[in-house]
């Protein structure tokens, strides 16, 4: 067999066709079985539908054509150059999308440490915009860069020419750096620290120069207690345990200038009573207004008490008269029987008579009684 | 002195008739050949390499693709539901021939010839 084959092979063909045949016949037998198989693919995918699925129709082929053009990216869209920014929901502020949940999750108080400073921001701007918040803001990092920009500047015209109290606070502080919490008050009737206040040279102290309205922001965020020993004023909170509630309360009637004292001397003059009402913001106005209600009760009161009560005196007074005119007239009686008669032996009984009052009612009943 | 016609026609149609009996022998011998070829091919596994390639290559120069797109001109003159495996055969076979490009026929001629070569050698 492999004789024959290699005879064949280096043995020329006799028909010239045939020459170079043999490579030829095998490389078509294997086209014609990749055609056969193509065939079949192709019969298969007609018969499933899926022949003509990746042909589209012209119009989409145009929408979805690629633009192939310097500016532009594939779809023919210029690039975005502007970063997305989101606007928080809860508090309306302009955030970048990459910083958008973070910051929810402060803002909003989801979080476990965030819970707490969310509470806090929700009571300071429940309290009125305190400057607190406006602080927090600045400190915020979430803040997108051009809004942040402009929220500072905002914030830094805001504290050059609103002097707002945040900011008015530390210069007080510097201002009045002398002032740390001096230890406790010894413990003394209200009045007597009350003088103390009064007496101790305060007319010189750093806070005589403040405004009514600043001394009002200082002493409605700080303890301000002024010390006995230092003369320095409490710096701390409002509810700082070294000082009473009630020598709080004195110094801000001390200083805001609506002390009971001050109220019973000034009020004759009428005007000043008009600065007390404006003065009193603070607090303890409800207090004072009280306290002021009832001094001028009592007042009114003691008055009534004289007026009514005088008769009694007066007529214990006038009763005495008439005791001493009986007196008088039994002594002249008296005078006028002993003359006729002896002195009588009952003199020693009234003698015996210890009070003063009963003395001479009860001596006259006597002589009257000796008389008869 | 002259050849009788006769003989001169006999041996010319002796001639011609040995001619045929050789061809026809060498033909027998070709498609026993041809035969032991292709077992050879199979055998070896030489057959399914080729076809790899050659699948490679058609692939590559895109003559499926063309042959796809041309079936799908098949298919739409037929239409979809009559369309038989008969019909995409007898449409393709000589189309496919016809796409396959020059410098791949030769490469797989001369990997073919390669072949016989080295087992005419063995």
């Amino acid at each position: 067999m492999e004789d024959f084959l290699l005879h064949h092979l280096h043995e020329a063909s006799p028909s010239p066709e045939d020459q170079g045949g043999l490579e030829e016949d095998i490389f078509a037998d294997v086209l014609q079985e990749l055609t056969l198989g193509f065939c079949f693919e192709i019969h298969r995918s007609c018969k499933m539908g899926q022949l003509f699925l990746d042909e589209t129709d012209e119009p989409s082929l145009k929408f979805y054509e690629i633009v192939n053009e310097p500016g532009r990216d594939v779809f023919g869209k210029p690039p975005l150059k502007k970063q997305i920014d989101c606007i928080c929901p809860h508090c309306n502020r302009n955030l970048s999308a990459s910083r958008f949940a973070p910051h929810l999750e402060k803002c909003m108080g989801m979080g476990r440490n965030s819970s707490r400073l969310a509470s806090k921001r929700i009571a300071n701007s429940g309290m009125g915009k305190m400057d607190s918040d406006n602080e927090d803001d600045d400190r915020d990092l979430d803040w997108s860069f051009a809004f942040d920009k402009k929220v500072t500047k905002k914030s830094k015209k805001d504290k050059v020419s609103n002097n707002s109290p945040r900011r008015s606070k530390p210069k007080i502080g510097t201002k009045m750096g002398d002032f740390p919490c001096g230890g406790s008050l010894p413990s003394e009737s209200m009045a007597g620290s009350m003088t103390s206040y009064a007496s101790k040279s305060f007319s010189s102290a750093p806070y005589e120069g403040l405004s009514l309205e600043e001394r009002k922001r200082l002493l409605m965020s700080t303890c301000g207690v002024i010390s006995e020993h230092t003369h320095k004023m409490c710096t701390k909170s409002l509810r700082c345990p070294q000082h009473t509630d009630e020598q709080r309360r004195i110094i801000r009637r001390y200083l805001l200038r609506i002390d009971p004292e001050g109220r019973l001397r000034m009020r004759p003059d009428g005007s000043l009573e008009a600065d007390d009402i404006q003065v009193d913001i603070d607090g303890y106005e409800d207090g004072d207004g009280q306290a002021l209600r009832e001094t001028l009760n009592r007042i009114q009161q003691w008055e009534g008490n004289t007026s009514s009560a005088n008769p009694s005196p007066a007529d214990s007074t006038s009763t005495t008269n008439s005791q001493e005119k009986r007196r008088k007239k039994g002594s002249a009686k008296l005078t006028q029987r002993k003359k006729s008669k002896v002195k009588p032996p009952a003199l020693h009984v009234v003698s015996s008579a210890g009070s003063t009052s009963s003395f001479l009612s009860s001596c006259a009943d006597t002589q009257f009684h000796i008389l008869d | 002195m002259i050849e009788p016609v006769c003989c001169v026609a006999d041996r010319r149609r002796e001639k011609v008739h040995q001619n045929i009996k050789m061809d026809l022998s060498w033909k027998v011998k070709d498609v026993q050949m041809r035969a032991v070829i292709n077992q050879k091919l199979i055998e070896t596994g030489e057959k399914e390499r080729l076809k790899e390639l050659l699948r490679n290559k058609l692939i590559e120069c895109g003559w499926r693709d063309q042959l796809k797109a041309h079936c799908k001109d098949v298919v739409r003159r037929k239409g979809i539901e009559h369309v038989t495996v008969d019909d995409l055969v007898a449409e393709l076979t000589p189309k496919g021939r016809e796409l396959v490009p020059d410098d791949v026929k030769k490469e797989l001629l001369q990997r073919i010839k390669a072949f016989l070569a080295q087992q005419a050698s063995i």
